[in-house]
């Protein structure tokens, strides 16, 4: 190798090492002042849509490692949501099994029903696979209202109280949103931190090549069928916590909140929106996504934050004009991202930040 | 000895087309096969029942003497015979040295000692400059040599090597042949399907000639280059040395 080789080679490590401290720094600084948050700002409201929002970021990291990484896109992600969400309440409800037990039997039953839905739809590429994913996620909603005698159908579950969690000599009380916040914010840093260990391993390698050119990774000895579903596994897994942990926070599930083919699109959305395929696209889709989609549908929201005045016209505008097309600002800004940032904000961002840090280099 | 690679009668249909008809010949450990023939004939479609991407309609694969038909594409390549594609096929959005670790992490959970066998390999394809663009980016002769270089970062015992010099100029073509034949050296078994006659006949110990997926001739490339039915089907003339 040439010296002048060894030097380019030498610089772009050093800057992938500033990069992902920056991205550390980031997530950092980002961490502290959502965890300091509650501390200065005690509205509910605030704090339940924080809540909202870790979750949706735990769903964007957990489909981005099957879609971002391996290129798989699901649009069944419902399925594992609702997995977990049922498997939770149903076990607390019907058999008195603690919630905090039950969501881990959610978790692995999502893992599990996935690989058996994985085995047999990633035989399935590109648009077919899609369609599977759509289609496995409703067959499941519908047998969810089908059989009343064990989901109680349509009807849904309401919960009355989510019972104290003894961890050692603590008590948590899950009275109130912050319990809910912090434990939330915990388990989408814990996402994170997987993204980027699995976008820093062998198997994200190797899912990149998955989604790069199947054949190709083929011949060059990737099993595809084992890592397609060692991505899915992994993403219905943490799918299934996030819908265990919903269905003790809004404390009401039903098969069309928790199977719909709405939460699939919205989790994809989330992606969309930030980046596909990067670490930290999810999270910022969700911080761009969730707030808006808040305040659309509830634009006294900001009346309580004490943002706006009671008798603020900003309020009586989107009531008036948004409240019930909240779905068309989003596709409007879906359709925005798509023409402009196709690479989403995550990828805006980096061209927003790449010539400051040439200048740097020079200087 | 036993050959490194032995088709014994191999034949693969589709419906009523005959890609492959009865097919037999081995490779013996470090040498140098080419296989040719007109377009259509069926080589690739041979590479492809050799490495798991098609079984055989009937017949036996051997590698190691031992029967692969019906293993999948990345066990072949586990247990050491690789294949490029003749229609290239660069990870476009990885960097050219990613593609080559894909490639090299078959044998280890280690970035760093994928990496370095990858720059290893990207050296050997005098790629290293390339390194850290995408692979999308490179044009077609590099791509081919990207190809080979991912290939040889699985450390294959037997490397299948389709068309590699296609699209290549003739600087090109001639760094190719020095490296095939430096392979050899290192102890690398090549089956290499070629149209270009100066690369086949420069770097092959023996030639294969497939012709409508029947294997018309088997022999030194010299003799090959004479066979009168070889040239009626394939090179039309007598190739000047």
């Amino acid at each position: 190798m040439s010296s002048e080789v060894q030097t380019r080679v030498t610089t772009e490590a050093k800057t992938s090492l500033n990069a992902s401290q920056r991205v550390a720094v980031l997530v950092g600084l980002l961490t502290l002042m959502f965890a300091c948050l509650p501390f200065f700002v005690t509205k509910p409201y605030l704090l339940h849509m924080g809540v909202l929002l870790f979750l949706a970021v735990i769903q964007g990291q957990a489909w981005n490692i099957l879609g971002g990484y391996a290129g798989q896109h699901s649009l069944g992600h419902a399925a594992y949501f609702g997995l977990g969400a049922y498997t939770t309440v149903m076990l607390m409800e019907q058999s008195q099994i603690s919630p905090f037990v039950g969501i881990w039997v959610g978790v692995i039953v999502g893992a599990a029903v996935s690989y058996m839905i994985g085995a047999i739809t990633f035989r399935l590429r590109g648009p077919y696979f899609v369609l599977a994913s759509i289609s496995v996620a409703e067959i499941i909603r519908l047998l969810a209202l089908h059989y009343k005698d064990v989901t109680r159908g349509a009807e849904g579950f309401l919960i009355s109280t989510v019972p104290v969690l003894q961890l050692g000599p603590i008590e948590v009380d899950f009275i109130g949103k912050r319990p809910f916040y912090f434990a939330a914010l915990i388990v989408a840093l814990i996402t994170t931190a997987l993204s980027y260990a699995v976008q820093h391993s062998k198997i994200g390698y190797y899912l990149q090549a998955v989604r790069e050119d199947q054949d190709a990774a083929h011949s060059i000895g990737i099993n595809l069928q084992a890592y397609k579903c060692l991505a899915l596994v992994i993403s219905a897994a943490f799918t299934a916590w996030a819908g265990g942990f919903y269905a003790l926070f809004v404390k009401f599930i039903d098969p069309d909140t928790v199977f719909g083919l709405d939460l699939s699109v919205q989790i994809l959305l989330t992606c969309i929106v930030g980046g596909i395929g990067t670490l930290l696209g999810p999270a910022l889709g969700a911080l761009v996504l969730i707030p808006l989609s808040e305040i659309l549908r509830n634009p006294k929201g900001l009346v309580q934050l004490g943002l706006v005045a009671s008798d603020s016209s900003v309020v009586r505008v989107i009531e008036e004009r948004f409240s019930n097309a909240h779905s068309f600002v989003y596709g409007l800004l879906l359709v925005v991202i798509i023409l402009f940032a196709p690479e989403g904000l995550f990828g805006v961002l980096k061209r927003l930040l790449a010539p400051a840090r040439s200048e740097r280099q020079a200087s | 000895m036993t050959a490194l690679l032995e088709l014994r009668q191999v034949s693969k249909t589709f419906g009523g087309l005959r890609a492959n008809w009865n097919v037999s010949f081995s490779v013996e450990a470090r040498s140098i096969t080419g296989l040719i023939g007109p377009n259509g004939a069926g080589k690739t479609t041979l590479f492809s029942c050799m490495t798991g991407y098609y079984p055989p309609t009937h017949g036996d694969v051997l590698f190691q003497g031992k029967r692969i038909n019906g293993m999948r594409p990345d066990e072949v390549c586990r247990i050491g015979m690789v294949r490029t594609w003749q229609k290239v096929r660069p990870m476009a959005k990885l960097s050219v040295l990613d593609n080559v670790m894909v490639g090299a992490l078959l044998r280890t959970w280690s970035l760093r000692r994928a990496r370095s066998i990858a720059e290893e390999q990207l050296h050997a394809v005098s790629l290293d400059k390339q390194a850290h663009m995408l692979a999308g980016a490179l044009p077609i002769g590099q791509r081919k040599r990207l190809e080979v270089a991912r290939a040889l970062a699985t450390k294959p015992e037997l490397l299948l090597l389709d068309e590699v010099m296609g699209g290549l100029n003739p600087a090109e073509s001639n760094e190719m042949i020095a490296l095939i034949l430096q392979l050899r050296t290192r102890g690398v078994t090549l089956v290499v399907i070629e149209h270009d006659m100066r690369a086949i006949m420069a770097v092959s110990d023996r030639v294969l000639v497939l012709n409508s997926g029947e294997l018309l001739a088997d022999g030194a490339p010299r003799e090959v280059a004479e066979n009168p039915a070889v040239i009626d089907a394939y090179l039309g003339q007598r190739v000047e040395s």
